[in-house]
This record gives C-alpha cells, structure tokens and sequence, in this order.
C-alpha cells in the first residue's frame, strides 16, 4: 500500500496527463459531432467579438477582387435583365400582370445579408462563422449563398452569430441538378481541393456533357431554384456502376468568401411540416 | 512582473495563432503552430504537472477559437508530457540546472533538434486526431512534415524576437 502511495506521488503527472487527455477526447467526440455545443463553437460570444473585429480589418484586404467579381457579375444580370424584359415586353402587352407576378416571386424568399467572421476550407468538416444570428432572423437550415454561387446551410445560430455547414463538409449534401438538362443528382464532398466537389446519383441514361452548369434544384425548401453551383469538370461512374459520378468545379471561391446573403423561404416550414408527417406515416 | 510577461506571451501567442497561423496553408499541407512555444520556452526545471495544465489550457483556448473542441488540447497536453524527457536529451547533464531553452542557452543544433522533436510530436499526434474518420496515410505524413518544418522556422522567428526584448 505505502509502495503503491509512492508510485502514485512519484509519476502523478502521468495520471493528470491521463485525466487531461480524457477531456480533450471527450470534448473531441462530444463536441466536433453533429450537436456541437454553441459555447465551445465560434459561436460564442467572446469569439464571435475577437473574429468580427478582425474580419473587420482583413475585410479590406479582399475588397478590390471582389468588387471586380461584383462588377462583373452586375454586368451580366444586367445583360441578362435587358433579355429578359425584351422578351417580356414582346411576348406580352399586359404589364400590370408581369409586374404582379414578379413581385409574388419575390415574396416567397427572405434574403438577409451577412457578414463571414470565420472560415476554414482544410479540414474534412468545414464550418463557416458568420456575424448574424437568431435576432437577424436567421435560423438553422436556411440557405447561403455568395455573389458566385452556393456557400452551405446555416447548422446553428445563437443571438447574434450563425455557424453555417460549408458545402465543403462531408456532412453537407445538396440538391442539384444539371441546368440543361434538368436531370438531378446531389452534391457531396468529400475532402481534398476546396475548388472541386462531386454529384452522386446522376442517372445513367441522363444526358449531359463536359462544361455543363449545375445548379440547385429547388426540391428541397434551402435553396431556390437555378442557384449557380459549379460546371461538369469531369465524369466516373459510381462505386455500384448504377449512376454517374460528376466532378464539379465551383464558382465560389471558398478561400475568400467575405459577403454572403442568407435565404430563408417563407414556405419552409410548411413543406418540411408536410414531409415530416409523410416520414411518421410510413 | 513575471507572471504578466508571461501573460502577455500567452495572449500574444493564441491570438497570433488563431488570427493569422490557422489560415496559412501552404500548399494545402503546411500550418505553423506558433503557440506551442510558449510551452517549449518556460524554463527548464518547470514541474511536469505545471507544463501539462499549461499545454492543456493553451491547446483548449486555441480550439474554442477554432471550432476543434478537444484537438489542440489533446496535442499540446502530449507535447508536455513529452517536453521534458526531449529537453534532457539534448542538454549536458551538468549544464546550469534552470534556463530558458533558447539557441543562447543552448546553441544552434542542439535548439534545432529539441525544436524539431517537440514539433514533430505535436503535429504528428494532432494529425492522428485528425484523421480519425478520414484515414489517408500518405497525405497525413506529407501534413505532418509540412507543419513541423514550418512550425521549427517560426520557433527561431520567436526566439529571434524574444532574445531582442
């Protein structure tokens, strides 16, 4: 007993390493799942300070490339605008109806604009901070995009800071679908370059070639429909040999992402209310 | 006044760290890990059970800033322990009992082989961590080595600059 007394005083340090080593894997497991806790997350609050007050100085750094990004963007939905209200004003002479129905498109999605605080593109689960949260109105499994195309789906949001499930996390799988074609897949990732990511589940007798745009389907309530996502950069087939497997190249650039716009549909809750009750019949 | 200097190294040190070092990927593989100096730079004769609640505390900070509950502190809680048995090996047995391990203190090669050890250990055991649900060997031994390279260049930054206070 006194020998084992000594033992114990002598190497006590092995037994604190132990214990210690015993939170941090506990923490691990516990934290880094799914149901990660908002205190030990950038979500806190104190983190959440210190992470806007430097995204608010390195904010600057990015601004010439993005305005470019934004300048070149602006100008193609201009052109586009330009079609498009051609073509309206052709193909009708009734203005008041179009206008009316524009405007009910609109109402269907709620865009918040947000700020991104934090952001990792390097680990098999990215997560993104951003500076908004449940007083903004936003609430987890809304949509965010980036001027580009698609960022990920907001996973948890305290008062005033959200933390977003990049498209870049294993976790992540959106709906999408081939913008020619309309044949429709969903997209994963997997780890490795942030500039790539894949579709699984395309159809085998779907037709679609190198260099299409794929965007998101509007099936599920996240996103709406037509949300740029990537182009086809190359093709497999799947492990099973039932469907093809499409390697995307994506339009957002994860490593500068900066602005985002969150969407929040307002028959959201509706449609996951009507599918939830079809899960429980079943 | 010790005690405030050290803080200011602590603070310094996990703000460096989570601010800048954690978006530095070179080549995709490469991340410095600056803040395991502090742990590397107290002074020699620190009790172990002193070093490990350091590393600990050190390692969990960093992780509430980094989303990754649990991996730095697990990896800096490893590297304590194995501080002090890589220290001893590569000091003289009769050299001045307490010093601040630095290259004045020790010299160029024998800093560079404690750095690297120290390094080496650290990054190999957060990568492990890691790569718990995504197993790829090759790519995790290339991170391994990327890391502590850079982490070794930015420990001789430090000392640089902690010999110049």
């Amino acid at each position: 007993m006194h020998n084992l007394l000594n033992f114990l005083l002598k190497y006590n340090y092995w037994l604190l390493f132990v214990v210690l080593q015993v939170i941090s894997l506990t923490l691990l497991f516990r934290f880094n799942s799914y149901q990660g806790s908002v205190f030990f997350s950038s979500a806190n609050y104190v983190s959440g300070v210190v992470y806007s007050c430097a995204a608010n100085i390195t904010g600057y750094f990015g601004l010439r490339s993005v305005n470019r990004d934004l300048v070149q963007r602006n100008v193609e939905l201009e052109m586009l605008v330009e079609q498009m209200s051609k073509r309206l004003a052709h193909y009708t002479a009734d203005t008041v109806d179009i206008s009316r129905l524009q405007r009910e498109v609109l109402d269907e999605y709620v865009i918040y604009p947000a700020t991104v605080v934090n952001n990792s593109i390097t680990r098999s689960e990215n997560y993104i901070t951003l500076d908004r949260g449940t007083s903004d109105g936003i609430r987890p499994d809304m949509g965010v995009i980036c001027g580009n195309g698609v960022v990920g789906i907001i996973y948890k949001a305290s008062a005033h800071y959200s933390v977003v499930l990049s498209a870049l996390n294993a976790r992540s799988n959106i709906s999408c679908k081939i913008k020619r074609t309309d044949y429709f897949g969903s997209l994963f990732w997997n780890g490795g370059s942030p500039k790539y990511a894949f579709v699984k589940d395309m159809p085998r007798h779907s037709a679609f070639s190198l260099g299409d745009t794929v965007v998101t389907s509007g099936h599920s309530s996240v996103f709406p429909e037509g949300i740029p996502i990537g182009v086809v950069d190359d093709m497999s087939d799947s492990h099973d040999g039932l469907s093809y497997r499409l390697k995307v190249k994506l339009f957002t650039d994860f490593a500068r992402l900066n602005d985002v716009r969150v969407i929040a549909s307002s028959g959201m809750e509706e449609l996951d209310r009507l599918e939830e009750s079809i899960g429980m019949a079943d | 006044m010790q005690t405030i200097y050290r803080l200011e190294w602590f603070v310094g040190l996990i703000l460096l760290q989570v601010l800048v070092f954690n978006h530095i990927h070179l080549g995709e593989y490469a991340t410095p890990f600056v803040y395991i100096y502090y742990l590397l730079a107290l002074e020699a004769d620190t009790s172990r059970v002193k070093l490990l609640l350091w590393g600990f505390t050190l390692g969990m900070c960093v992780d509430i800033f980094g989303n990754t509950p649990g991996m730095n502190a697990s990896a800096a809680t490893m590297l304590a322990l194995a501080r002090t048995p890589l220290l001893r090996s590569q000091t003289m047995r009769d050299s001045s009992d307490n010093f601040v391990p630095s290259i004045r203190a020790m010299g160029v090669t024998p800093f560079l082989r404690y750095t690297l050890s120290c390094a080496f250990v650290h990054s190999l055991t957060l990568q492990l961590i890691d790569a718990f649900s995504l197993f790829r060997l090759v790519p995790l031994l290339q991170r391994t080595v990327g890391d502590t390279l850079l982490t070794v260049l930015c420990m001789f930054c430090l000392d640089f600059i902690r010999r110049k206070r």
